[in-house]
């Protein structure tokens, strides 16, 4: 319930009301799902169990199975994981920085968007464990007290910064998402014809009844989870370009990098909620939802990040060349003129060049357009990654190190297959867990919505008029 | 020692606007009625103030919370690296505060988040498991509920039947509410 601008468009159109709102967004979860459904299921089933048999491969034969060579010995794995963590940072970006600056629109888009953040997550720590090449071993990095000899863990590496950014990043998302969904998981129990759904819902619901004093403290963490979160989001992607920056590499060695893979990841993130939500929002007919309007604010920040990430390579060559150390502005040249230039090149045109079309308010709430742009974005940061890491590795200090890296068919099988991993669980999210968030959006609907079914109460209006005067917001 | 009471006894007002149930609740109060709660499918802005509920103590949870992580995790990094076992790794030093500020900061948000709510579901008595005691399915799809006590008003119990009508209520009923 807010006081609604007359200047501003509506952020749900259609007059929904707040049973519109409900039944909308719970027909995936009471109905059997629909043929999209189970094709898109399947697809990522499939492309799911590619992942597992290349995964499974990889643990049993060894890092052998790939291409990696005593020069490149980080290649597709680090940069897979760097793409899917920064794929990750739109979930929490949207429902958190967008709280804090009151920014409504973000309420039907951020229970996918979240959703989307966990399950990237879990593909980029899928990499993290496989690129060990021995994952059984992978609590070593945790500071346990261990059998070793009284050997700790070095707290000076980033690598060791890592392990904690993403484990808290991950438990907090996940956090974040569940109190966000408990009032809806509330609204699917009470609806809930199946004993099934009774229970399950029931049970993860906590036994919520909607009193104001709960909601009370629920606006509260909620404001406090957004305050902590929105730090946490730019420090993960900050520490995660330390494992870089603070390495002696040139081409990783540099200052500007967290502010450059922080706006890097918020570009990316946004690319795949376009990707999700552009299809979403035609599958599941959620066009009074997230309506162009949203369409138009994410290619917005699509643009604007995309044209500070090409700022920042920008800046890197500028920094490269103003340095004056040799090896520094040869990494740079290398990149964009030595034997990897295409990835370079793609990395320019997708990043830079592409979003430019986002000036247009045309190119900016087209589907199809928004569709074909959010897949380049995707393609464009993923070879931001492959281009920082292997091409400042691969022509190391000593020439007669150098050596060129090619991906074996195992590495690429398992990046696709994490694409199956994402999909597989985000097709059982819409399945059974409400899309968007429902309270939030029953709270922007207009209450004279209600009115037009209720004309008999005829001086609710000038109540409604006053409170919103008194209490808008 | 008075006999703790067992139940309470309700009158409900049920409504399908959250500008009514404000309104409403505003006048209830003013005319000396005792809310119970009321009941919406989402937060409904300025409510809480009107119903006199004081400003959680949520924020100073969080805040403590922040705190003992950021003190553990102090702690332990300056045990593990300078006191119990000291590491010689390019000579860099085994005390150096900067390179603590990524871990402590991450492990005071950690606490801060799982601490708080925590506290956020003891204090509602929310836990997995629980049986709601809901008021009207509805009240979580498109209804708003207000629950007067009857025993601690201080009013005309009478004219509360009328009262919740004329701000709009479209039904109102009684409930015992197990405590």
């Amino acid at each position: 319930m807010s006081y609604e601008s007359p200047i501003r468009d509506q952020l749900v159109t259609g007059g929904k009301t707040y049973s519109d709102v409900t039944r909308d967004i719970t027909r995936p979860l009471e109905n059997s799902p629909s043929k999209g459904w189970w094709i898109g299921f399947s697809l990522s089933t499939v492309t799911l169990a590619l992942w597992i048999g290349a995964t499974t491969y990889t643990v049993l034969v060894g890092l052998g199975a790939w291409g990696l060579n005593k020069t490149v010995g980080w290649a597709f794995d680090i940069t897979n994981f760097v793409f899917w963590v920064g794929i990750g940072h739109a979930g929490t970006l949207i429902s958190a920085v967008l709280l804090l600056f009151r920014q409504k629109w973000r309420m039907s888009i951020n229970r996918s968007a979240e959703a989307m953040t966990i399950f990237a997550v879990i593909c980029a720590a899928s990499f993290i464990l496989s690129h060990m090449g021995r994952p059984w071993v992978a609590y070593w990095p945790i500071p346990l007290p261990n059998a070793f000899g009284t050997l700790w863990v070095n707290f000076n590496s980033p690598l060791v910064w890592d392990v904690f950014a993403i484990s808290t990043y991950f438990s907090v998302s996940l956090v974040f998402w569940y109190v966000g969904l408990i009032p809806d998981i509330a609204t699917v129990r009470d609806r809930a014809t199946t004993k099934a759904r009774k229970f399950w819902y029931g049970f993860f619901a906590m036994g919520w009844t909607g009193s104001t004093r709960t909601w009370h403290r629920y606006e509260v963490i909620s404001l406090i989870l957004a305050g902590i979160s929105t730090p946490l989001v730019l420090s993960v992607h900050s520490i995660v370009s330390m494992d870089f920056a603070t390495s002696l590499v040139p081409g990783w060695h540099t200052t500007i990098f967290p502010p450059y893979f922080v706006a890097g990841a918020i570009f990316s993130g946004f690319g795949m909620v376009l990707t999700l939500l552009v299809i979403a929002r035609e599958v599941m007919n959620y066009k009074d939802y997230i309506t162009e309007a949203h369409l138009d604010a994410m290619a917005k920040v699509v643009m604007v990040t995309g044209t500070m990430v090409g700022m920042a390579y920008i800046t890197e060559f500028f920094v490269a060349a103003y340095s004056g150390v040799e090896y520094e502005q040869y990494a740079f040249l290398n990149r964009a003129f030595g034997p990897y230039w295409w990835a370079y090149w793609t990395m320019m045109s997708c990043n830079l060049i592409a979003p430019q079309v986002f000036w247009s308010s045309k190119a900016r709430t087209n589907p199809t357009v928004l569709f074909i742009m959010s897949i380049i974005v995707n393609i464009g940061m993923w070879f931001e990654r492959f281009v920082i890491i292997v091409t400042s590795l691969h022509r190391d200090f000593i020439p007669a190190n150098w050596a060129m890296y090619t991906p074996t068919i195992t590495e690429v099988t398992i990046l696709i297959g994490s694409f199956g991993l994402f999909f597989f669980l985000f097709f059982l999210f819409i399945k059974f867990l409400p899309s968007i968030n429902m309270a939030e959006v029953k709270s922007i609907i207009p209450t004279h919505a209600h009115e037009d079914e209720h004309q008999h109460h005829g001086h609710s209006h000038e109540l409604a008029t006053e409170k919103g005067v008194l209490h808008g917001n | 020692m008075a006999t703790k009471e067992t139940s309470k006894q309700l009158i409900l007002g049920v409504y399908d606007n959250p500008d009514k149930v404000y309104s409403t609740t505003k006048k209830l109060i003013k005319g000396g009625y005792k809310i119970e709660d009321v009941y919406s499918p989402f937060a409904i802005h300025g409510l809480d103030r009107v119903m006199g509920i004081k400003r959680s103590r949520l924020s100073i949870a969080a805040f403590l919370f922040a705190m003992t992580g950021l003190s553990l995790a102090v702690t332990f990094q300056v045990y593990v690296s300078y006191i119990d076992w000291q590491m010689n790794i390019g000579g860099k030093p085994s005390l150096h505060i900067p390179t603590y500020i990524p871990i402590t900061f991450e492990l005071s948000i950690l606490f801060t988040a799982f601490g708080m709510v925590t506290c956020f579901f003891i204090v509602n008595k929310l836990f997995w498991g629980k049986n709601a005691d809901i008021m009207d399915p509805r009240v979580t799809d498109d209804l708003f509920i207000i629950a007067v006590d009857v025993k601690a008003s201080k009013a005309d119990m009478g004219a509360l039947n009328q009262k919740l009508i004329d701000g709009g209520a479209i039904e109102v009923r009684e409930r015992i509410k197990e405590l």
